[in-house]
C-alpha cells in the first residue's frame, strides 16, 4: 500500500516526478506516435543521403569563400521535401507530426551537416516561439503562410530575434534580463507599436520571412515590458544588416536585422503586457513562462543538434579506423581505439537519452502537452483537413481561443512543472553539446593528420560543435538555469544570479 | 619562459613580439581566408628579412645558429597573434634539420645559395604525420646516386608554396628522406586542401609519378634522422601551442573585463573567473614545462629528449581546454572571425596534430620509457 510517508518519500530529491518523466508518459503517449517516427526517421535519413551528405562540404566551402552566400536551393530543398510543415499542428495548416519527432530528425540530419539541420531547426525555433505566444491569430496567419510557402514552392521560414549586440546570454533569463542592456525599444503608438534597435546573430535571418521578435516597452524595465511582435519582409523600418563571418555552422546564416521605425500593427502583436492583463499572474511571470515552454523545446532540439554532431563525429572516425592501417594493422584493431571508439558511442547515446527524456517532459508538462493529449491528437490526425481549414480554422481568429489556450498554459501550469521541463531542456542542451564538442575532438585526436582536413568531415564537426555551447543560452547559463529549476528550490538559503 | 631570458633573449622576443603586433595581427583575418584571399607572401618575405627562418641552422645556410630556445621563443611570440606564420617556420625548420641533421650541410649548402627567390629557399614537409607512417610513397634506385618515387603523398605542408619538399618514401624494410623538386616532371600537386586551421600555412597533397629525387642521407635511415631532430621539433611545437594558449587567454581576461551581462562585467561572474583560472592554469603549467624542455635540452640532461615529447602531447592537450574556453569567455562573439578566439582554436587543433596522432605518439612515448629511457 501507497502511503502518504512514501510520498514524502518520493518528494525527496531527486523527486520522483522528476526522473520519470518517460515512465509517466508511457500511457499518455498516443501508440501514432511511434509509427510516425519510425517514418520520420527514415524519411530524415533519406533526406541526409540523398541531399545532406553530397551538398554539406560544398556548402561550407561556399560560405568560407563567399561569407555572403545564401544557401537558398538547400532551403528550396527543404520546403519541397515538406521539413517547414512537418511539425505545424494540422490546425494551422501543417502536417501535424509529433513534435518530439523533429529532435529525432534534426538529429538525423545534424550527424550529416549541423548547418543544414540548423535550416530546418532554427524555423521550429521561430514557429515554438510564436506557439508560445498561443496568439491564435498570429499562429494562423504566420503557420498557414507557411504552408502556402511549401504549396508554391517559395519557401516561408520563421526566424526568432532575441539577442542584442549587448545582450545576449542575459536576454534568455528573466531573472537577469532586469539588469540587461537592451536596445530594441517597442513604443506603443495608436495602433500598433514602433520598433527600434537591432538583432545580432538571428540565426536564418537572412533567409526568414516573418522574424518573431522580442523587444521591450521600457528599457529601464524589461523583464516587465516584454513585447513579442510578428515582423514580416518587406515592412517599412525593417531592413538585414550583415551577416556574421562564423567559425562553423557557416551554412546557416547568422543575421543582423536592423529596426527604425518600424510599426508592427496590433494585429501581430503576438503579446505583451495588455494582453497579459487578461492572465491572473503577473506580467514578469508570464514573461518566464512562455520564455521557458519556448526554451525547453528549443533547448531539447540543441540537444539533438549536439546529439548529431557528436555522432557525425563519431561515425567519420569509425569510418576512418576501418579504412587506415597505424603500426601495421587497422586502427579500428587497436585496443585503444576501440575504446575511444566505445566512449564516443557513449556520448552519442547518453546525449540522445538527454533530448528523448526533456521532450517526455514538454508532451507531459510543457509545449507540446495538449497536442500530445490522446483525443486532441487521434481527433487533429484523422479529421480531413478541409473540415479543419473550414470549420475549425475561422475559430482560430476568435479572442477566446487564444484566451483558453493561455489560461490552460499560463494560468494552469503548476510552477514545478515548468521546473521539470526547463530544467530537462537546460540538463540536455549542456549535456548533448559538450557531448557534441567532446566527441569531435575525439575523433581529431584519432585521425591525427588526416583529422585536421576538411574533406575528412571531422574538423568540419568540431567547427559546427563550438556554436552549441553558446546559442540558446551558453552551456554556463544553462547550468545555473538547471541549478535553478532543480537543485535550488530545495535549498531555501541559495540565490541565484546573486553572486 | 621568462626565467630563460638573458638580455639578448629579451631583445630577440621583443623584436619578435613587435613583428607579430605589426605584420600580423592586422591582416590576421584576411590572411587566413587563403586559398580564398591571397597567401601573406609580404609577410613571408619581412620574416625571413628579419632572420625568422632557418634560425636553428648555421649562418652558411641562411640560419642564425640558434639553439631550441630561441626557436621557442620565435615561435610562441609568432603564435600568440597568429599561429600560421609559426607553422610555415616549423615546417621549413623542421625539412632543414632532417637534412642537416643526416650531416647533408653540404647537400643544403650545394642547393641554398643557387636559389634567389624566397620561395626557392622553401622547404615542404608532411609536418602533420609521423613520416614512419608515411607509407604510401616508394622509392626505386635509378642509377649512381639517383632514385625515382611513386605514390601520393598526403598534405605536404608549403607544397603549394615552396619548391622542393623533404619526402619520406619507402625503401626496403625501413623509409628514406628524399630532396624533391615539386616543379620536376613526375611531379603533380593538388589544390590548396581545405583544413581545420592555420590557413595561411597551407597544404597540398602530391602526387608522385616516377619523379626524380635525392635521397637524404643514407637509404633506410630516415626513422634515426627523423629522430635527431624529433626532440628540438616537439619542444617547438609545444612553444606554438603555448603562444596559442597565451593569445587565448589575455583576449579572453580582456574581454572579460569590458563585457557586461547581468548588469555586471562577466569577470566578476565567478563561474566564468573560475574559467579564466582554469585557463590560467594549463596557460602556466605548459609555461614552465617548455621552459624546462627548453632548459633541459640547452642542459643535454640525460632523457630531454622524452621530456620534449611530453612537453608537445601536454602543451597540446592543455591547448585545445584553453582555446575551447577562451571561445566560450566571449560568447557568440568568440565563435566569430572578427575576433581571434576562433582561429586559436581551430589552430590549436591542427598544431596538436604535428609530428603525428596524439593516441600514437603517446604510445610511442611510453614504449621509449618501457625501454628504460627516464622519464624523470
Amino acid at each position: 500500500m501507497f502511503s502518504s510517508s512514501d510520498a514524502a518519500l518520493l518528494d525527496r530529491e531527486p523527486r520522483y516526478d522528476d526522473i520519470t518523466c518517460s515512465l509517466a508518459s508511457v500511457n499518455r503517449l498516443p501508440a501514432g506516435v511511434i509509427s510516425e517516427t519510425r517514418e520520420l526517421v527514415a524519411m530524415a535519413r533519406r533526406f541526409s543521403d540523398e541531399v545532406v551528405r553530397p551538398r554539406a562540404l560544398e556548402l561550407d566551402r561556399m560560405k568560407h569563400e563567399d561569407p555572403d552566400y545564401l544557401p537558398w536551393d538547400l532551403v528550396e530543398e527543404a520546403n519541397r521535401w515538406g521539413f517547414y510543415t512537418m511539425f505545424i499542428p494540422k490546425l494551422f495548416g501543417g502536417q501535424g507530426k509529433n513534435m518530439p519527432g523533429l529532435s529525432y530528425v534534426l538529429e538525423e540530419i545534424g550527424s550529416a551537416c549541423t548547418a543544414i539541420s540548423n535550416l530546418i531547426g532554427v524555423h521550429y525555433l521561430g514557429i515554438g516561439t510564436l506557439c508560445g505566444s498561443w496568439n491564435g491569430r498570429v499562429m494562423n496567419k504566420v503557420m498557414r503562410e507557411v504552408a502556402e510557402g511549401e504549396r508554391t514552392g517559395k519557401p516561408c521560414l520563421v526566424s526568432l530575434a532575441i539577442t542584442e549586440p549587448g545582450a545576449g546570454t542575459d536576454v534568455e533569463e528573466v531573472d537577469l534580463i532586469g539588469r540587461a542592456k537592451v536596445t530594441c525599444h517597442a513604443e506603443k503608438v495608436p495602433g500598433g507599436y514602433r520598433l527600434n534597435g537591432r538583432k545580432i546573430f538571428i540565426s536564418s535571418g537572412h533567409l526568414s520571412t516573418w522574424h518573431m521578435t522580442i523587444a521591450y516597452g521600457d528599457l529601464e524595465n524589461p523583464a516587465e515590458t516584454t513585447v513579442m511582435l510578428a515582423v514580416r519582409n518587406g515592412m517599412e523600418g525593417f531592413s538585414f544588416g550583415r551577416q556574421e563571418h562564423k567559425m562553423g555552422q557557416k551554412g546557416c546564416p547568422a543575421s543582423e536585422l536592423i529596426f527604425e521605425d518600424c510599426f508592427v500593427p496590433d494585429e501581430l502583436v503576438c503579446f505583451d503586457s495588455v494582453q497579459a492583463d487578461k492572465l491572473s499572474k503577473p506580467m514578469k511571470a508570464i514573461t518566464n513562462q512562455l520564455l521557458d515552454y519556448v526554451l525547453s523545446a528549443s533547448r531539447a532540439g540543441v540537444g539533438a543538434f549536439g546529439t548529431g554532431v557528436a555522432r557525425g563525429a563519431y561515425e567519420e572516425a569509425l569510418r576512418f579506423s576501418q579504412e587506415t592501417e597505424v603500426g601495421g594493422k587497422l586502427l579500428i584493431n587497436h585496443e585503444w581505439a576501440q575504446v575511444l571508439l566505445a566512449e564516443m558511442y557513449k556520448n552519442v547515446a547518453m546525449a540522445r537519452l538527454s533530448y528523448i527524456e526533456t521532450n517526455y517532459a514538454n508532451g507531459m508538462y510543457g509545449l507540446f502537452k495538449l497536442l500530445h493529449y490522446k483525443p486532441i491528437f487521434y481527433c487533429l490526425r484523422y479529421t480531413p483537413q478541409t473540415f479543419i481549414d473550414r470549420f475549425l480554422k475561422p475559430f482560430l481568429e476568435k479572442d477566446f481561443v487564444t484566451w483558453i489556450f493561455r489560461k490552460i498554459y499560463f494560468d494552469w501550469q503548476k510552477p514545478e512543472q515548468g521546473e521539470r521541463t526547463s530544467g530537462w531542456a537546460s540538463l540536455s542542451k549542456f549535456a548533448s553539446t559538450d557531448a557534441g564538442v567532446k566527441n569531435s575532438q575525439l575523433a581529431c585526436e584519432l585521425m591525427g593528420g588526416a583529422g585536421v582536413r576538411t574533406d575528412q568531415m571531422a574538423e568540419k564537426h568540431l567547427r559546427d560543435s563550438k556554436l552549441l555551447q553558446i546559442y540558446e543560452g551558453t552551456n554556463q547559463l544553462n547550468r545555473l538555469n538547471l541549478f535553478k529549476c532543480l537543485i535550488g528550490r530545495s535549498a531555501p538559503q541559495s540565490k541565484v544570479f546573486e553572486d | 619562459m621568462k626565467s630563460l631570458l638573458n638580455s639578448e633573449l629579451s631583445m630577440f622576443e621583443q623584436t619578435v613580439n613587435e613583428f607579430a603586433a605589426n605584420e600580423l595581427l592586422d591582416g590576421r583575418q584576411e590572411n587566413d581566408r587563403f586559398p580564398f584571399a591571397p597567401l601573406f607572401e609580404e609577410v613571408l618575405k619581412k620574416a625571413r628579412a628579419v632572420g625568422f627562418f632557418s634560425v636553428t641552422l648555421p649562418e652558411e645556410l641562411d640560419g642564425c645558429c640558434m639553439g631550441t630556445t630561441e626557436l621557442c621563443v620565435l615561435l610562441e611570440g609568432l603564435s600568440r597573434i597568429d599561429a600560421s606564420l609559426a607553422a610555415v617556420i616549423f615546417t621549413d625548420t623542421l625539412a632543414k634539420e632532417i637534412v642537416y641533421r643526416s650531416k647533408g650541410f653540404l647537400q643544403l649548402a650545394d642547393f641554398l645559395p643557387k636559389v634567389s627567390e624566397f620561395e626557392g629557399t622553401l622547404f615542404a614537409f608532411q609536418a602533420q604525420a609521423d613520416p614512419a607512417e608515411c607509407a604510401s610513397v616508394s622509392a626505386e634506385p635509378a642509377g649512381e646516386d639517383a632514385w625515382t618515387l611513386s605514390g601520393k603523398a598526403d598534405y605536404v605542408v608549403l607544397g603549394g608554396i615552396a619548391h622542393n619538399a623533404v619526402i619520406p618514401a619507402r625503401t626496403g624494410a625501413g623509409y628514406s628522406f628524399f630532396l624533391v623538386d615539386l616543379e620536376a616532371p613526375g611531379v603533380t600537386a593538388s589544390e590548396p586542401v581545405l583544413s581545420l586551421g592555420l590557413h595561411a600555412c597551407p597544404a597540398v597533397d602530391v602526387t608522385l609519378d616516377g619523379a626524380s629525387a635525392a635521397l637524404v642521407g643514407e637509404a633506410g635511415k630516415g626513422a634515426e634522422y627523423f629522430g635527431r631532430v624529433a626532440g628540438r621539433m616537439n619542444t617547438a611545437a609545444a612553444a606554438m601551442s603555448l603562444g596559442v594558449m597565451k593569445g587565448s587567454f589575455e583576449e579572453a581576461v580582456d574581454y572579460a573585463k569590458e563585457r557586461q551581462q547581468g548588469g555586471r562585467r562577466i569577470v566578476n561572474w565567478s563561474e566564468v573567473r573560475r574559467i579564466l583560472a582554469r585557463m590560467a592554469v594549463k596557460v602556466k603549467a605548459a609555461d614552465m614545462v617548455v621552459t624546462e624542455a627548453c632548459r633541459a635540452e640547452e642542459d643535454n640532461i640525460p632523457g630531454w629528449e622524452l621530456g620534449a615529447k611530453a612537453a608537445s602531447l601536454f602543451a597540446g592537450g592543455a591547448s585545445i581546454e584553453v582555446t575551447t574556453d577562451g571561445i566560450q569567455v566571449l560568447g557568440g562573439n568568440g565563435y566569430m572571425e572578427d575576433y581571434g578566439q576562433e582561429k586559436r582554436f581551430r589552430d590549436a587543433g591542427q598544431i596538436r596534430s604535428l609530428m603525428g596522432s596524439t593516441p600514437m605518439r603517446e604510445l610511442a612515448l611510453m614504449g621509449k620509457v618501457l625501454e628504460g629511457e627516464p622519464l624523470y
